[in-house]
């Protein structure tokens, strides 16, 4: 029986400088979570975000940064020949957050 | 005292009715004893339960099995195409360092014992290892061996209206070479078959079948017609001999969960806080975590939890990374599977904690067999009973160690090989049970030991 997936995970981030804290996660898959850091739009980091509820990106490389909670979605385990997902992705489960390095 | 033959044989001290003395007797005249012989000698107190400390026990199976190298015995040191993709992280145990993708279990390593050296010499088949670390036995169609869960269940019986043993949520099905998995109770009878759950307690439309009376009948109803069958049991009772007995036995327990608002109870995660069920992982393996913690407060002394019925078409622990059927990869361990056993056992063991129900609940984390060391051409790694790691914590288990090593490349054991039968010997003593003087009847109603083996006396503190 393969496994699917119900309802929404959602959770709150906030931001102090550049210190990421997040709440719990409710309807909670139990899959990756990862924060992903993005830089002027492109991405730069998924960082493991399960074991600890803040994070702060070590990166100051000038540019705008936005943030957000992601959790990998199971909808199939079909993969590309290199072995990775093509059906199940990561989606976004919190707000998003953003702050600037001048 | 019982007397069997001209030999007389202690039975309450203890002490007195170990297996030397039973087999003594057995070669005097106990060979040939009847069922219903053997379960007076039992409430004569060859399994006094008075004396000793029960225990429960919780085994989640990971059927397919994860990769050694990509889990609890990494070796950063080996070339790449042994080491794998995945980095090694340092534990709350010195000294004891895990997968990446574990970083909450490695922060309770003091808790649970990680076992490196265990193997089988058997055909590298699903179904072999299956069987192995369900009976402790080697497979043997003429001599079908009871699942550990069944043993349990012969052994202790039941407390209350729930089964002794349940697996969930389902049921191994197709992995590949068979349909025996080791998971029925054998010639211990229906009377001690597990009961399945057969659904998913994650799922919104999650039901126990067997807990939902048939269309149009209320438990009125149902009680009358029990009434009615126990009197027409009742005359065939006196006409039947014992694999008649099981039925009934099987009947009679099915009934009982049927009307048992207790039973309800413990299957219904809808009493849990939605705080508590995220904390599980709203997933198959967290939910039914979640449902054996249930379990065992409530009553049941076994409960395995099936990590998927299937190797296939699925995202599961066998990795062979074969771009078609069986395709998993190292993304499903990363993206899942590590993950979500991660968020799950975690909970597990805290939410047992936090109840004290820790010290009287064994949870074994077990599987077939390890993968092979060198990743296959396409990435994957295929099965290979050469050596593994399983893991135990809770009960009487001394957590914050390592028993037994693989060699550099995690193909052989290296330091104190452990079989299969071994780690069932553990299970049983950790929930209680000594070998040397508990017994069961075996095929033909001979009185044998539980598992030939010895327990893994490093296990316990």
């Amino acid at each position: 029986m393969d496994q699917k997936f119900e309802g929404t995970p959602k959770a709150e981030i906030q931001l102090a400088g550049r210190k990421l804290t997040r709440g719990d996660v409710t309807n909670d898959w139990g899959s990756q979570l990862v924060w992903e850091v993005r830089r002027n739009g492109q991405v730069v980091a998924q960082v493991p975000a399960r074991s600890d509820a803040s994070y702060e990106h070590p990166d100051t490389t000038p540019g705008q940064y936005e943030v957000v909670l992601q959790m990998f979605k199971y909808d199939g385990y079909a993969k590309d020949k290199d072995g990775n997902f093509t059906q199940s992705k990561f989606v976004e489960v919190s707000n998003k957050v953003a702050y600037t390095v001048g | 005292m019982l007397g069997i033959g001209n030999e007389k044989v202690s039975l309450c001290d203890g002490h007195g009715s170990t297996r030397r003395s039973f087999l003594q007797a057995g070669s005097a005249g106990l060979v040939g004893l009847s069922l219903p012989s053997w379960m007076s000698l039992e409430a004569s107190g060859a399994v006094d339960q008075a004396q000793q400390k029960i225990r429960n026990c919780i085994t989640i199976f990971l059927v397919g099995s994860p990769g050694q190298l990509d889990t609890w015995d990494m070796k950063p040191e080996a070339p790449a195409e042994i080491r794998g993709k995945f980095r090694p992280i340092d534990t709350n145990v010195s000294g004891i360092q895990i997968c990446e993708h574990f970083p909450l279990m490695a922060r309770m390593m003091d808790k649970v014992a990680l076992i490196r050296s265990l193997h089988h010499k058997t055909g590298a088949t699903h179904e072999n290892g299956q069987r192995w670390m369900m009976t402790g036995h080697d497979f043997n169609p003429d001599s079908m061996k009871p699942y550990s869960g069944s043993v349990i269940s012969r052994v202790f019986g039941n407390r209350g209206t729930l089964p002794a043993s349940v697996i969930l949520p389902y049921k191994i099905g197709n992995t590949g070479a068979g349909p025996l998995h080791g998971q029925t109770a054998a010639y211990l009878g229906s009377g001690h078959e597990p009961f399945f759950l057969g659904s998913d307690p994650a799922r919104s439309d999650f039901k126990v079948s067997d807990l939902q009376p048939p269309a149009g009948q209320t438990e009125f109803r149902l009680n009358a017609r029990k009434q009615l069958l126990s009197q027409i049991d009742e005359v065939q009772r006196k006409a039947e001999t014992n694999p008649e007995v099981g039925r009934d036995t099987a009947y009679a327990r099915a009934f009982n969960l049927l009307t048992s608002p207790e039973a309800k109870q413990a299957f219904d995660l809808t009493q849990e806080t939605p705080k508590l069920r995220d904390r599980y992982g709203q997933n198959s393996l967290g939910q039914s975590c979640l449902m054996a913690r249930r379990l065992i407060e409530r009553g049941c002394r076994y409960v395995t939890i099936n990590h998927f019925d299937t190797v296939f078409g699925i995202s599961c622990w066998d990795m062979h990374a074969d771009g078609g059927g069986l395709n998993n990869t190292y993304a499903d361990y990363e993206r899942l599977l590590c993950p979500q056993f991660d968020w799950a056992f975690t909970a597990l063991i805290e939410d047992l904690s936090y109840r004290g129900l820790l010290n009287d609940t064994a949870v074994c984390v077990l599987s077939e067999f390890g993968r092979t060391p060198s990743l296959n051409p396409r990435g994957g790694r295929d099965h290979h009973p050469g050596v593994w790691t399983n893991f135990m914590a809770g009960a009487n288990i001394k957590g914050g160690q390592v028993i037994g090593s693989s060699d550099k490349q995690g193909a052989r054991p290296q330091n104190n090989p452990i079989e299969p039968p071994q780690i069932l010997a553990s299970i049983y003593h950790a929930m209680g049970i000594d070998l040397e003087t508990t017994m069961m009847p075996g095929p033909g109603n001979r009185p044998i030991r539980l598992v030939e083996a010895e327990p893994i006396q490093q296990l316990f503190g």
